[in-house]
């Protein structure tokens, strides 16, 4: 008897080791991940339109129905990334996430000096290697160093309502990041 | 044998309770890093650079994508002030004032998230075009039927959520959250 419960207590042990690799794995061998999810709509290094969630439609869970979004999933290993737009008046942002969602970086319209968003994202390496280079241009550029390779920008514009959903919508198509340096 | 069955017995319980805690965790994502402020609960780090594994792990297997910490702070409220579930099939009354933000925008959703079909095609209100009182605190009805003022319809089913997002707002930190007046919700009328 004393042995059994022994060996139940054992098996206690191991399933928290379990319970934690589980854990730790998701990430790994997710599918449906955001990262993964971007990529239905089209090309990397290119903007795309979300489609506006809706009852039935949410392409992507948990957005909020008064944002047009646009999103761009980008490799870093094929040169820094370069994301200009110009945004509407209204209140607009910016993220940045990893491959697994995480968000890395994020800003509002507060932050930047009138509608033009002019983002630069790269590697640390990236960044020592343009700075050397003195003809490049990254001084307007918020520069954004992150220590990750795979990953996507997502734009979001509030809509206050149908007479600003056209301007919002034309501001995230024209945005472009297939820009280098 | 005796060894072979007590073996194989906490094999057994090591990957049952192994597994179907992990899936819980996972599945209600949501357990660690939870700041509750007057019914509404918002997780501040999951928007942030360093969400915990748990949070980390939900986000990957539902593809949800978080309000970046320079974006926004998301409330979630899915029980009444008098601490029942909401229903999509009573009335509800949100009322009062939300902390700083340049905008907010609350939403109803279903159980799972998800925005729901109604009759009026609306799926919450913003902050700008809410009707308020002269102490510019404001009444929102959340109703399967039409209601005069703020009316937020919803679709009549089991179980329902409000999702309040706040907009460039300073608030990152959770103590700064647990201390927010909120909007409370009252149950005014269950069929």
């Amino acid at each position: 008897m004393r042995r059994t419960l022994l060996f139940l207590l054992g098996g206690l042990m191991l399933s928290g080791i379990i319970h934690l690799v589980i854990v730790l794995l998701v990430p790994m061998y997710a599918s449906h991940d955001a990262w993964a999810e971007m990529g239905r709509f089209g090309a990397d290094r290119k903007f795309h339109l979300l489609p506006l969630p809706e009852a039935g439609n949410d392409a992507i869970p948990g957005m909020d129905p008064r944002f047009v979004q646009a999103e761009c999933r980008f490799s870093l290993a094929g040169g820094p990334l370069r994301v200009t737009a110009k945004m509407p008046d209204d209140f607009w942002s910016v993220a940045v996430f990893d491959r697994n969602g995480r968000n890395v970086y994020s800003l509002n319209d507060r932050a930047t000096d009138g509608p033009q968003l002019d983002l630069a994202v790269l590697t640390s390496v990236q960044l020592a290697q343009i700075r050397q280079n003195p003809s490049a241009t990254l001084e307007n550029a918020i520069t954004i160093d992150l220590p990750i390779d795979k990953g996507f920008v997502l734009l979001r514009a509030f809509v206050a309502d149908a007479s600003t959903l056209p301007g919002a919508t034309a501001a995230l198509t024209a945005a472009d990041c297939s820009g280098t340096f | 044998m005796r060894l072979l069955i007590d073996l194989a017995l906490a094999v057994v319980v090591a990957v049952a309770v192994g597994v179907s805690s992990a899936w819980y965790a996972i599945d209600r994502g949501h357990i660690f890093g939870a700041v509750v402020a007057g019914g509404w609960t918002a997780w501040p780090e999951e928007g942030g650079e360093s969400p915990d594994p748990y949070e980390l792990a939900m986000l990957t297997r539902t593809g949800e994508v978080p309000l970046g910490n320079g974006e926004g702070l998301r409330f979630v409220a899915d029980r009444d002030a008098s601490g029942a579930a909401l229903s999509g099939r009573c009335t509800y009354q949100i009322a009062g004032q939300t902390p700083v933000a340049r905008l907010w925008t609350l939403t109803a959703t279903d159980e799972a998230g998800r925005l729901m079909v109604n009759v009026a095609h609306r799926a919450g209100f913003h902050s700008r075009e809410i009707l308020r009182r002269a102490d510019g605190s404001f009444v929102i009805t959340a109703s399967p039927s039409a209601s005069s003022g703020n009316w937020l319809p919803v679709a009549p089913v089991a179980r329902i959520k409000f999702v309040l997002r706040l907009y460039d707002t300073p608030l990152t930190t959770g103590s700064q959250i647990a201390s927010l007046i909120m909007p409370t919700i009252r149950a005014v009328g269950c069929p």
